[in-house]
């Protein structure tokens, strides 16, 4: 083509130099908080003195820091389960649905990620106070769920604008009943939109920090609100390395559906 | 008389002030070809969604061997249907596209690979059968479809414009294989199709669908011979159309004028009296032959255009009137090398073969 890479002359260089800046822009940050994870300097010198193991040393023997971890695990599966599953069907209702005001609906579905979530979280706090939910894994569920479901929606209401309805009207002809139709055809036809979905739902509730500090008790705190109030404490290189392996983790969940899809069209 | 296989009673569609579909009534023998012919938005898909049961009739009922199709849920019908677009599922091979009715019927293990297997041989894709669709021609997505829909063989097979999306060649070695396999098969087929030639190609009888009625039942040769009306005399075949005058009427023939002062005898105006009145008249182009003198019966005409379509010429030309006449005249005639535009020469042909519509 007339604009292909290879044509451009003089202006690829600037290109790709502009690339390889943003990239460091990006890939910076998590560079220096992986560098000092492993510094040994308390005082999160850099470039660090000399390197270490044992700030995770210190983060692993902490029980608390475990403990929080797997307690946002919790949170973040039971979150990305229901976010799945009822942004599934609220898609099918939006995609299959004729009814008046369709699209002011779906606008309406994803109005979570307009607003502000300190405006979501403080009137979460005052309502979930009342309902006697705050400082409960339900309120942390219930609170991300929120935060969640438009990703959750606008991947799978996707996916199925893309699947053609006439394929299910094939398998009920063929003598599969509605739900068998839509569980045997349709779910796995758009199974890169669900899959996407729960990785984006997994990851709103995971790394949420704002409404999870107001959902917070003494008692029950996810990762990033243990991150938080441990800096507010004091500065240790400790929170360097929980940072670390988060990205680490993050990354891998990111990258999984892009070698998947890859797979899918090597196939 | 016996009771018809498949029955269609008195079917109505309204949506809101908007009638679909009105009066549908046809009988279908067991193993036939039927095809619903007509333009889109005649009610020919309409009646076939009824039939398969993705809309309900306003009125009317259908029997399939005597009981009412239209109490059961589609998936329950046993119905097999292949549609206008690709319908296979897309993360399933071949194969398990095939196997997919015998799967949710419960079938054994051993039986859905017979039965996939002697499938796939019909259509003639027994070496494709690992492979996913996404990876196959519109041709052989559609010869899966028509396998996975004779799979559980079912007594009746509904085909919705299944070759609309193909290419003419492509279209025409399925039609011939779709023939086939309903002589193999000895299914009842249900076809839907706009395209004429497709419908005369394959069916039995064929209904000409118009404006949400049936216009007329019937083999194409009835058809085409015998149109009950305008309309189904101009969509089987070409035809022409010349405004008639009736002179007076004896024993079911008619006396005519045309043109201007051209009276011909012995035009058959069957099964309704036409006393007096202005009749359409139906005259097919290639029962026209051309002469420079007159003969027996004829008129004269204009030429205004020669078009060479192989073995055939097609002559454009107007009567006095300036009606247009479209004449086919297999190429190598004689009279074709000596006919230029602007000629003025006469155009024959037997009143017998003249049809009269009142309409």
């Amino acid at each position: 083509m007339l604009l292909d890479f290879n044509r451009l002359g003089g202006v690829r260089y600037f290109l790709v130099i502009v690339t390889g800046l943003v990239l460091l822009f990006l890939i910076l940050p998590i560079v220096f908080i992986a560098a000092l994870s492993f510094g040994s300097s308390q005082w999160l010198i850099f470039p660090p003195p000399s390197w270490t193991l044992k700030w995770y040393a210190e983060l692993f023997s902490d029980p608390r820091w475990l403990y929080t971890a797997l307690t946002s695990l919790k949170i973040a599966v039971i979150v990305t389960v229901l976010s799945v599953v009822l942004g599934f069907l609220a898609s099918l209702g939006l995609n299959r649905g004729e009814f008046a005001g369709r699209e002011q609906i779906r606008a309406l579905f994803l109005t979570p990620m307009i607003l502000p979530v300190i405006v979501l979280a403080v009137a979460l706090y005052a309502l979930f106070l009342k309902l006697g939910l705050a400082g409960t894994t339900a309120g942390f569920v219930i609170a991300h769920l929120l935060v969640a479901l438009p990703f959750s929606i606008i991947s799978i209401s996707g996916a199925l604008d893309g699947f053609d309805k006439s394929i299910e009207d094939a398998a009920i002809l063929c003598g599969a009943s509605p739900w068998e139709a839509r569980l045997k055809v349709t779910v796995p036809s758009i199974r890169h939109g669900l899959f996407t979905a729960a990785v984006f739902s997994f990851l709103a509730s995971w790394d949420e920090v704002v409404l999870a500090i107001f959902m917070s008790s003494p008692t029950l705190q996810t990762l990033p609100v243990k991150i938080w109030t441990t800096l507010r404490q004091d500065l240790t290189p400790v929170v360097a390395a929980v940072s670390t392996i988060l990205v680490a983790l993050t990354a891998v969940l990111i990258f999984t559906p892009l070698v998947f899809r890859k797979r899918q069209k090597d196939d | 008389m016996t009771r018809p296989f498949l029955s269609i009673q008195g079917i109505r569609k309204d949506y809101g002030d908007f009638t679909a579909i009105r009066d549908v009534t046809l009988d279908i023998a067991r193993g036939e070809f039927m095809t619903f012919l007509g333009p889109s938005g005649s009610g020919k898909s309409t009646t076939l969604y009824i039939l398969a049961g993705f809309q309900d009739p306003t009125e009317g009922d259908v029997l399939l061997d005597g009981e009412s199709l239209l109490r059961m849920p589609s998936h329950k019908r046993n119905i097999g249907m292949v549609f206008q677009r690709y319908t296979l599922f897309p993360h399933l091979s071949v194969g398990e596209n095939v196997a997919f009715p015998l799967r949710v019927r419960r079938c054994a293990k051993s039986e859905i690979e017979d039965r996939v297997h002697a499938a796939l041989r019909l259509v003639h894709l027994e070496d494709l059968a690992g492979r996913k669709p996404a990876l196959m021609s519109g041709g052989q997505q559609q010869r899966v479809a028509l396998a996975r829909a004779l799979v559980y063989d079912p007594p009746l097979l509904l085909m919705d414009e299944p070759l609309s999306a193909l290419d003419k060649k492509l279209r025409e070695e399925l039609q011939f294989e779709i023939r086939r396999i309903h002589q193999e098969t000895g299914v009842t087929i249900l076809y839907v199709t706009h395209d004429q030639e497709e419908a005369l190609r394959l069916s039995d009888r064929i209904s000409v669908f118009s404006q949400g009625r049936i216009e007329q039942i019937g083999t194409g040769r009835e058809l085409y011979a015998e149109p009950a009306t305008r309309f189904v005399a101009g969509f089987i075949g070409d035809s022409n159309f010349l405004a008639a005058d009736i002179l007076s009427v004896a024993e079911n023939k008619a006396k005519l004028s045309i043109c201007d002062g051209i009276v011909i005898d012995g035009v058959p105006v069957q099964g309704r009296p036409a006393g007096t009145g202005r009749p359409t008249l139906l005259l097919r182009p290639e029962r026209i032959s051309l002469s420079h003198a007159r003969e027996a019966c004829g008129m004269p005409v204009t030429i205004r255009d020669l078009t060479f379509l192989g073995n055939m010429v097609e002559v454009s030309s107007v009567t006095d009137r300036d009606e247009p006449v479209k004449i086919r005249i297999p190429f190598g005639n004689r009279i074709v090398s000596e006919l230029a535009s602007g000629d003025r020469v006469w155009a024959n042909f037997d009143p017998g073969s003249l049809h009269a519509f009142q309409d």
